[in-house]
């Protein structure tokens, strides 16, 4: 009997497939349940493709990301759905690293710092580069870079601090560069990172949300999620103003014990559904998040048993 | 050659109740383990192996890296109880390093390492138990981990073990068949049907060997199968999951997808 | 450690075009290998072989030791074998490189695993005394296809051995000087032959036999057979590198086959010459 124990999911029925031991003769039969299996799925979502399986014609087609050509066919290399913008078709990983796009706002961590440069960890295939000159330096957005800057650029940013930036652009060998050129960008503080699944996030109009717990989150592009206290809107203000402290501090302000609490909530709800492979949308947070307040648990409850599967049931009844 | 089990007795059986062309049962599982990029852990009848996929990642010694594609780091990891004499391996065991730079440069051809300059793809094997045909599990579960990880590749790698008793080719062998027969792994690349990887280490006669090689070669498709189905179970489960949310989130209309919807022209 | 230069592209791209039209640098068909030499020291057991510029150097001797209580039947072989840099600037002292443990994994393969030498036969008093054999192999430079050279000297060092004659009385055993007794050749199942071929990238370039260095370094790919004159295969191995079609492995095979002959043909002729100068050393 052949068990795959995939994502916790709806119990499956695996009895039409439980022909395991084959004799290679009966090959064809298996291949032709495969056919019916694949035309029935097409009809209802996204086609399925799985590494080295021919998806179309090289002549009527152009290969996309997760393709490649061999001869007369379009291959899929990775194993995701298919996706077709007129004649360009592409398969889109289900699971994978994070691939930047100009323009997408990330969270990093610090793993280096080099002359000129930090490097950081920004869950894609190497890290990413954010240069001293894309950073606001402390004494206003005009100020021009001293050699004492690159100097001290270790109390701006140290191996181990997090941040939030944008990316910029690419280099040739497809690193990508940050910068943290805005007063929403830069170092990030009192509260708690969680990583996701990086395609479980969506592109939304805003990636800072503030829930009406109290708390702030920061939805990375490239599956890192700032869960922190809300901070005021008049706080952050000051474009003249910019106090280098409070940018490059690393000390929490006070945080009670209440936010602290929404904080665990919300960080634990956002494991559950990525658990559950939910994609997160404010609107789902939001709800999850009342939802879980309705129920009154503790915490950490959350995290135990069936409370994601319930969770999860409770959300789609709801959308 | 003197063993006191029967390999294959006249009514045609195996030792453990199998006939000669019969595969072990097979349990595919693809659970993410820990901060994994992709994970898997295959069994071949009571052998089981278990590989965790990191990367592609900024690769940890930057004088190893290489302007064009991304290296492979394999490390191999039998454990102590893995086997009835408990006895651990070093990692300079040559055997362990061996077997360690097969699955390296199996892959290294498979997977599209020019896709991913300067970065380093880890993969982890951990052998949990073995009964034979390691070289088998582990091939298949790093193809399965791969896979799962998204890491592009040119096909699957299905490997399959085959020894030859008396003139009468068998498959997937267990440990005690392994000792006593001559026995070949082959790993085959489904779509084209080419073979990435041969090992014999037995003597055997030229003819026997294509027998059993070409047999080989057969059931590495219906791995494939099983393989394949494992994966696009997945797959599907998580597409489900993520269409499963509630769909009026403001973000959904901002996605980029394109119309998926229409069917592409099944070649 | 700085890594060696690889090939520039023009080298790369002649040898890739010549290959391509089935011509090789040195000349050579694509099947053809370098001639061995052989020669042999005044010890017995004393091989060195080269191909080409790959020069190996195997050498066996034996020393009478107690058997292990779990075989208590059978005599030892181990096999040494040491890739000094002095080889190739490729290997480095330390951690031994993927390239030196297939090298002495397949020499193990080769001569230990296939049952080359008739262990039971070196038994000389059950559980006392058993005859260890130690095959040291020297790679003295590497010009391409070590591991073939390797194998060569290791089998023809051991056919070329002979252990002293022992005689056994009750407990007793006498082991007798070469001077007194002729000694006696060992007792060898079969004697297998380690060939490589090596493919490139391009699929439709043919495989050629006996890469040189510069081939190994450019190849995508590299299948070793060793097998013996009776047609049985001992090893196969091809780890990764480029996919092949199913019948081209079996093609390559029987080339193998046809090519394993020649070189037991070859090593015969070869022992039988330097045995015929050596007569008048046995008294």
């Amino acid at each position: 009997m052949i068990s795959f124990a995939s994502f916790p999911s709806s119990s499956h029925d695996f009895s039409d497939y439980s022909t395991t031991r084959h004799h290679p003769d009966v090959e064809d039969d298996i291949a032709m349940d495969f056919d019916l299996e694949d035309g029935d799925f097409e009809d209802a979502t996204q086609k399925l493709i799985v590494p080295g399986e021919p998806l179309t014609s090289s002549h009527a087609f152009m290969r996309g990301h997760g393709t490649y050509v061999d001869g007369e066919e379009v291959v899929g290399s990775v194993a995701g759905t298919v996706e077709r913008v007129n004649k360009l078709v592409s398969v889109r990983a289900i699971r994978t690293r994070y691939n930047p796009e100009v323009g997408d706002l990330v969270v990093g961590r610090i793993t280096e710092v080099q002359p000129r440069r930090w490097k950081v960890d920004a869950n894609s295939r190497q890290d990413a580069v954010l240069m001293l000159s894309s950073v606001n330096l402390p004494g206003g957005v005009q100020r021009r870079k001293l050699e004492s800057d690159e100097l001290q650029m270790r109390t701006f940013f140290e191996e181990g601090d997090l941040l939030v930036a944008e990316v910029q652009a690419f280099f040739a060998d497809g690193a990508m560069s940050l910068h943290t050129r805005s007063l929403k960008y830069g170092k990030l503080r009192n509260g708690q990172l969680v990583a996701v699944p990086p395609v479980l996030i969506k592109r939304l109009k805003s990636h800072f949300l503030t829930l009406p717990c109290g708390v702030d989150v920061i939805l990375g592009l490239n599956g890192y999620i700032w869960v922190s206290k809300h901070v005021k809107e008049s706080q952050q203000e000051g474009e003249e103003g910019f106090d280098a402290e409070a940018v490059y501090s690393n000390k929490n302000d006070d945080i009670d014990d209440a936010t602290r609490a929404a904080i665990s909530r919300v960080c634990n709800i956002i494991r559950i559904l990525a658990a559950q492979f939910v994609p997160l949308t404010d609107a789902v947070l939001l709800e999850a998040y009342d939802l879980v307040v309705e129920q009154e648990g503790d915490v950490k409850d959350l995290l135990h048993g069936d409370a994601g599967d319930a969770l999860v049931t409770a959300l789609g009844g709801r959308g | 050659m003197s063993s006191r089990i029967e390999i294959l007795n006249d009514g045609g059986y195996r030792s453990d109740g199998r006939r000669q062309y019969e595969l072990r049962d097979i349990t595919i599982d693809l659970t993410p383990q820990g901060t994994a990029d992709g994970s898997a852990s295959i069994t071949h009848g009571l052998t089981q192996v278990s590989v965790s996929i990191f990367g592609p990642r900024e690769a940890k010694q930057r004088s190893q890296t290489l302007h064009d594609r991304a290296i492979l780091n394999v490390e191999v990891n039998v454990l102590p109880f893995s086997t009835g004499d408990r006895r651990r391996r070093g990692r300079s065991d040559r055997r362990i390093l061996e077997l360690a730079a097969s699955i390296k440069s199996t892959f290294e051809p498979v997977v599209q390492t020019s896709l991913y300059p300067r970065s380093q793809i880890d993969i982890f094997v951990s052998v949990l138990q073995q009964d034979g045909g390691l070289l088998q599990a582990c091939i298949n579960a790093t193809t399965l981990a791969l896979a799962s990880a998204g890491v592009p590749m040119f096909d699957f790698v299905c490997a399959v073990s085959g020894g030859v008793h008396s003139a009468a080719p068998l498959l997937d062998l267990t440990t005690l068949e392994e000792n006593d027969l001559p026995h070949v792994t082959v790993a085959v690349m489904p779509r084209t049907k080419k073979v990435t990887l041969v090992t014999l280490e037995t003597r055997l006669h030229v003819d026997r060997f294509a027998d059993i090689f070409r047999l080989a070669c057969d059931a590495g498709q219906t791995i494939h199968a099983e393989m394949r189905r494992a994966v696009k179970e997945r797959t599907r489960t998580l597409v489900a999951a993520m269409g499963a949310g509630p769909r009026a989130g403001p973000g959904e209309h901002m996605d980029r997808d394109v119309v998926m919807d229409d069917t592409i022209i099944d070649y | 450690m700085p890594r060696p230069p690889s090939p520039s592209i023009p080298e790369k791209e002649f040898v890739y075009g010549a290959l391509k039209e089935g011509l090789r640098v040195d000349g050579r068909l694509p099947l053809e290998m370098r001639t061995p030499a052989l020669a042999f020291g005044p010890e017995l057991g004393w091989v060195e072989c080269s191909l080409g510029k790959t020069r190996v150097l195997a050498q066996v001797d034996a020393k009478m030791v107690k058997p292990p209580p779990e075989r208590p039947l059978e005599g030892i072989i181990s096999i040494h074998s040491e890739i000094s840099p002095m080889a190739s600037s490729d290997y480095e002292l330390g951690r031994p490189s993927d390239e030196e443990v297939t090298i002495t994994r397949m020499l193990d393969k080769v001569l230990r695993r296939s049952d080359v030498v008739d262990k039971e036969s070196l038994c000389v008093l059950a559980g006392q005394r058993v005859w260890h054999l130690r095959l040291t192999i020297h790679c003295l430079a590497d010009a391409g296809n070590m591991l073939d050279c390797a194998c060569l000297a290791g089998v023809v060092a051991l056919k070329h051995f002979r252990r002293p004659e022992v005689e056994v009385v009750g407990e007793e055993v006498t082991v007798h000087h070469p001077s007194e007794r002729a000694p006696v050749p060992l007792s060898m199942h079969h004697t297998p032959y380690c060939l490589t071929f090596a493919y490139f990238p391009d699929a439709s370039t043919k495989p050629v036999l006996d890469p040189t260095h510069l081939e190994q370094r450019l190849s995508a790919g590299m299948l070793s057979i060793a097998l013996n004159a009776q047609r049985e295969l001992c090893v196969v191995q091809k780890a990764g590198g480029v996919p092949l079609a199913a019948d081209e492995i079996l093609r390559i095979v029987d080339v193998a086959v046809d090519k394993a002959k020649e070189l037991d043909k070859l090593v015969e002729q070869r022992l039988k010459e330097d045995w015929a100068g050596r007569t008048v050393e046995v008294r």
